[in-house]
């Protein structure tokens, strides 16, 4: 373990200029990041941007082809055991055994983790109580459902304490109430334990409560900061417009509203104005455009912002 | 430490499944008895010979051995089941270096094949084909011995082998051919020049060649000496075991399967 000096900032994961390529086709290109300890950090983008890419490197499933990466202190090239030993990982698809029973699963994971049998009892039974499985623990994991397989591979990526959590798009394919049971149990967890949590998901309200998140787009880090600081940046309101001729009105209202993001029938403006004077340009376009409407801006604007086609007026692919 | 346990736990979920699956141990017994009963009897009538049983005396340690070679290699390759199914990303993620899955799967395969073993030679024994062996550690020897060389030839084709599909592929290529051309069903020095040759290089006749050595059954036949065929079963398993422990712990074997995992 590195030693490092009183008061210096403890990462629970640093990269610098982290790369890796496939043959010809670059998934991370060059990425840096400092995670301190106990945060909870976001890397969101669209698929095949590099998320899953950059969690293999860090969980030193895969090699990286440049640049360096310390997870929980240690090397992933050099030290790749200390830090499996170190972190959980919850993967896109269910690390579970189907054919095995919840408590069975528990078992092994925590077996594969050096665990002894009254320790995986234990904690298993911590975890099941947490994630509402507790009345589960002899029921095959086919028989449970969508959701409890989802709660029961996260409490296995558990099983051993890990000081960092990697979840890679972890509520992939659920429906709102079991995600949102699942971030309820994360984060009982996290004020429990204080644990490191790694999340990668495209679903950008998910990652609102993140202390930090990072826009990944081409295996790059497009913007990085506090998803609250991010969304107030980027402006007051969002004006939303729908019109039949978006091209033209984006021309017309470009002196007064600067740059739209177009996606198909609809203009986006990024304005500061007050919502008084957002009244005025609602009654003088009414007559014109379908809807005119304003709101306060999210995370996903702050996406759609980052990711917009090089030339803002560029109509959406 | 951390390794060895990750080898109980594989063991013990394969055992946990070979429980499971009634229908897998039945199989297990009903081939080498149809074999032995059926085909045992068929041959026996070919040869005209008075006293059929003593083909069927010879054939007791192919039986056993064809359920060991069965039962190993089907084992361990449900190891390709594993990498399309969550319990590869189990095993990739723990803490222990990827060559330990290899001897992990292999040990639960051998496991496996033995308990089957027993279990044949539990009802062979009621039948009255089989009585107390001669020598007990050649019988643990050569059951113990060509089930880890059955075992390791299974965890070396899973390490090479993408999918399931390739699953009749290699019943058809791997374990026919190493039965047939084995000491199995007919005795090898009796065996024409090239089937001879290849049955002598086929690491599974010296298994069986190890069993008949136990003497199970009253009627010898073993053809090389005990020793040969241990040192035979155990440097192959070796072998085989390195080979695919390589494959599987180096990174640019693992990269697509990390990948495919993951999607």
């Amino acid at each position: 373990m590195t030693l490092r000096l009183t008061g210096a900032p403890s990462f629970a994961i640093e990269t610098s200029a982290l790369t890796k390529r496939y043959g010809c086709a670059l998934a991370v290109d060059g990425i840096d990041l400092e995670i301190l300890t106990g945060r909870f950090f976001g890397l969101l983008g669209p698929n095949g941007a590099g998320k899953t890419s950059a969690i293999h490197m860090l969980s030193t499933l895969i090699r990286p082809t440049a640049g360096q990466a310390r997870v929980a202190g240690y090397d992933v090239r050099t030290h790749r055991l200390a830090i499996r030993a170190r972190i959980g990982v919850v993967f896109q698809e269910l690390a579970l055994d189907r054919t095995l029973s919840v408590a069975e699963n528990l078992r092994f994971a925590g077996m594969l983790n050096g665990l002894s049998r009254a320790k995986i009892k234990q904690r298993g039974s911590e975890l099941l109580e947490i994630f509402g499985l507790d009345d589960k623990l002899d029921t095959p994991v086919g028989a449970l459902s969508g959701g409890m397989r989802r709660s029961l591979d996260i409490a296995r990526g558990l099983i051993h304490q890990p000081d960092i959590l990697f979840l890679d798009e972890p509520t992939i394919g659920l429906d709102l109430p079991n995600r949102r049971a699942i971030w309820r149990h994360i984060a009982q967890l996290r004020a429990a334990r204080g644990i490191t949590v790694f999340l990668t998901t495209h679903y950008l309200e998910e990652a609102a409560d993140c202390d930090e998140v990072a826009f990944l787009g081409s295996g790059r880090i497009q913007l990085q900061g506090d998803p609250r600081t991010l969304v107030e940046k980027l402006g007051r309101y969002v004006v939303e417009i729908e019109t039949e001729q978006p091209v033209e009105l984006a021309e017309r209202l470009a002196p007064r509203l600067g740059a739209a993001l177009v996606e198909a029938d609809r203009l986006q403006y990024l304005c500061n104005d007050e919502p008084t004077q957002l009244a005025a340009l609602q009654s003088e376009l009414v007559a014109s455009v379908r809807a005119v409407r304003w709101r306060r801006p999210n995370l996903n604007d702050v996406f759609l912002w980052v990711n917009r086609p090089a030339g803002a007026q560029q109509r959406a692919a | 430490m951390m390794a060895l346990q990750a080898v109980v736990a594989v063991v013990e979920r394969e055992l946990l499944k070979l429980g499971r699956q009634r229908g897998r141990l039945l199989a297990a017994l009903v081939r080498p008895l149809l074999w032995l009963l059926v085909i045992g009897a068929g041959f026996a009538a070919l040869e005209n010979t008075r006293s059929p049983s003593n083909y069927q005396s010879f054939l007791v340690p192919g039986v056993i051995g064809m359920t060991l070679l069965f039962g190993g290699i089907l084992a361990a390759l449900s190891t390709v089941y594993d990498k399309e199914s969550g319990v590869m990303r189990m095993l990739i993620i723990a803490p222990i270096a990827h060559h330990w899955i290899v001897l992990a799967k292999a040990t639960g395969a051998t496991v496996v094949a033995l308990v089957q073993a027993l279990a044949l030679l539990l009802v062979l024994a009621v039948l009255g084909f089989v009585h107390w062996p001669t020598s007990m550690l050649l019988l643990v020897g050569g059951l113990a011995g060509t089930a880890l060389a059955c075992a390791s030839l299974g965890m070396f084709i899973a390490a090479w082998s993408g999918t399931m599909d390739n699953f009749a592929t290699t019943m058809n290529l791997v374990i026919f051919p190493v039965f047939f051309l084995s000491g199995s069903l007919y005795p090898v020095q009796r065996l024409p020049t090239i089937l001879r040759f290849i049955a002598t290089i086929n690491p599974y006749t010296h298994g069986v060649d190890l069993l008949r050595h136990a003497g199970l059954t009253g009627a010898a036949g073993a053809t090389f000496g005990a020793g040969l065929d241990m040192v035979v079963l155990v440097g192959f398993s070796f072998a085989a075991l390195a080979l695919a422990a390589m494959r599987f712990s180096s990174l640019g074997g693992n990269e697509p399967l990390v990948r495919r995992l993951a999607q």
